[in-house]
């Protein structure tokens, strides 16, 4: 305990000084057992775009790209696993995706989406890639094809909760939902969907591909409403 | 079709091509309608599935072999940042450069011949150049035809492995139609006893007698012993049966 004499000017000074030092270590040490949890990864977790991992791995920083790894390793893991399932293909999807992460990192723009949207998408385009391969299907365009991908999106991913985005998607039809849930939820394949539903594979690509279209509309509309900026 | 109709396509292809459901000739549709059409290249659907599917990833731990490697390539890709452009590099040490500027300002007054260094993107051709003239270490093996079909074909590639860079010279690769095949890059790293690493899939383009070609190494590659071309189906292979065989250069 610190005894001090509170009628003095300077003993005050000293008091709001502690005080703040005990927030300081108390706040950062709260946010720094967060981070360790994995309760929010480190770039998400402050509001300040310097914290940001990928635009210092974009001027190759080694030290920001094992933190990359640590922190979005085990996102890009598990949606790579969801799509390959032998060990060896698996763990080569991996590292090209972070290949890839380091390649394009200066394409990530804190506007648009957030870090783990980013790189998730990453995961996602190249895990489908290697799908496709398989069933003997042209590769998609690399993303550092597309020129716009710093151009502001409307829809604004980057400040929507994925809670209340799935909350706003609530108003597609019912069937559009399951099929959504089926497919982004229990990360079902199109073929599978369509066993499970007994629907013509058809119809089900065709309502998961407008059901997507639709989702779109219904974020901007979202966003429109509450007043977010084009 | 009127481009309302031609929109409405593109977009539903490009939802499909999100989804991971496009079937080859529709890849070929959404290449033809994204150069027709201007202003559709948004990566809005593609961010949102990945918003969607990501609500329900359930991250798990790496495995420590997988953990290892990874943390292995940094170093290869790190050392690629030396070609960087020019402002990246300079934004490196913000509080160094303004200082360093202050510092010139005010003692020499220099700000006129203070001037903003400007990115320049080099092409494949110039970093062909600029990795023979400037990096050291850098090999240099020649081309050799591997089958009659291909007869013709002659180049050079070269591959550095400091900087994990490397780039194909082609001369008279016949043009290929990246609907039926494509050309694939196999790089032998003798430190390696699996399969040879994927150097990348290509295309040679009507028009191209002579092609600069980047290797896109999938994996850190050093002292490869040989690379060898490849044509395999669209998309390229894991791994090459070498039913076909185009070209070959060995140290």
């Amino acid at each position: 305990m610190i005894l001090v004499d509170t009628a003095d000017g300077k003993s005050h000074l000293l008091i709001s000084l502690l005080m703040h030092f005990r927030n300081f270590i108390l706040f950062s040490n709260i946010r720094s057992f967060e981070i360790v949890l994995g309760i929010v990864p480190p770039s998400e977790s402050q509001g300040s775009p310097t914290t940001y991992l990928l635009p210092l791995v974009a001027k190759g920083d080694e030290s920001a790209m094992r933190r990359c790894i640590d922190s979005y390793g085990p996102l890009v893991w598990s949606i790579v696993c969801r799509r390959i399932s032998e060990r060896v293909d698996a763990e080569e999807t991996c590292q090209e995706i972070f290949t890839e992460v380091w390649r394009i990192a200066g394409r990530f723009d804190s506007k648009i989406s957030k870090e783990s949207t980013f790189i998730g998408m990453i995961a996602r385009r190249r895990s489908i890639d290697w799908q496709r391969k398989q069933n003997r299907l042209p590769a998609l365009a690399n993303l550092d094809s597309l020129p716009e991908l710093s151009t502001p999106s409307t829809n604004n991913l980057h400040s929507i909760d994925r809670s209340e985005l799935w909350n706003i998607l609530k108003e597609l039809p019912s069937d559009t939902l399951n099929l959504f849930s089926l497919h982004f939820e229990k990360g079902l394949t199109h073929d599978e969907i369509a066993r499970q539903t007994k629907l013509p594979i058809g119809t089900v690509k065709t309502k998961l591909r407008r059901g997507l279209i639709e989702a779109r509309k219904l974020l901007k509309e979202f966003n429109h409403g509450r007043g977010v900026a084009k | 079709m009127s481009m309302e109709k031609t929109l409405a396509r593109f977009e539903e292809l490009d939802a499909g091509r999100v989804l991971g459901d496009l079937t080859s000739e529709e890849t070929s549709e959404w290449q033809i309608l994204v150069t027709d059409i201007e202003d559709v290249h948004s990566i809005e659907l593609e961010l949102l599935a990945t918003e969607l599917e990501l609500k329900h990833v359930q991250p798990c731990d790496l495995s420590s072999s997988l953990s290892n490697k990874l943390a292995d390539t940094i170093p290869a890709f790190s050392n690629k940042n030396i070609n960087q452009p020019a402002d990246q590099i300079i934004s490196i040490l913000p509080w160094l450069g303004w200082a360093a500027a202050a510092c010139l300002l005010a003692f020499f007054n220099l700000s006129d011949s203070v001037k903003p260094l400007t990115p320049t993107e080099l092409t494949d051709a110039q970093k062909f150049e600029a990795l023979i003239k400037e990096a050291p270490n850098t090999l240099r093996l020649a081309f050799s035809s591997a089958s009659d079909p291909y007869k013709e074909i002659s180049g050079e590639v070269i591959w550095n492995d400091d900087l994990q860079e490397g780039y194909m010279s082609l001369i008279n690769l016949p043009v290929n139609d990246p609907n039926q095949n494509q050309y694939q890059l196999w790089i032998v790293d003798p430190k390696r006893d699996e399969l040879p690493v994927d150097g990348g899939v290509f295309d040679i383009p009507y028009g191209s007698k002579n092609a600069i070609i980047p290797i896109r190494n999938a994996l850190q590659v050093s002292k490869p012993a040989a690379f060898v071309i490849t044509l395999e189906q669209p998309g390229g292979v894991v791994k090459s049966k070498q039913e076909i065989v185009v070209a070959l250069a060995k140290s």
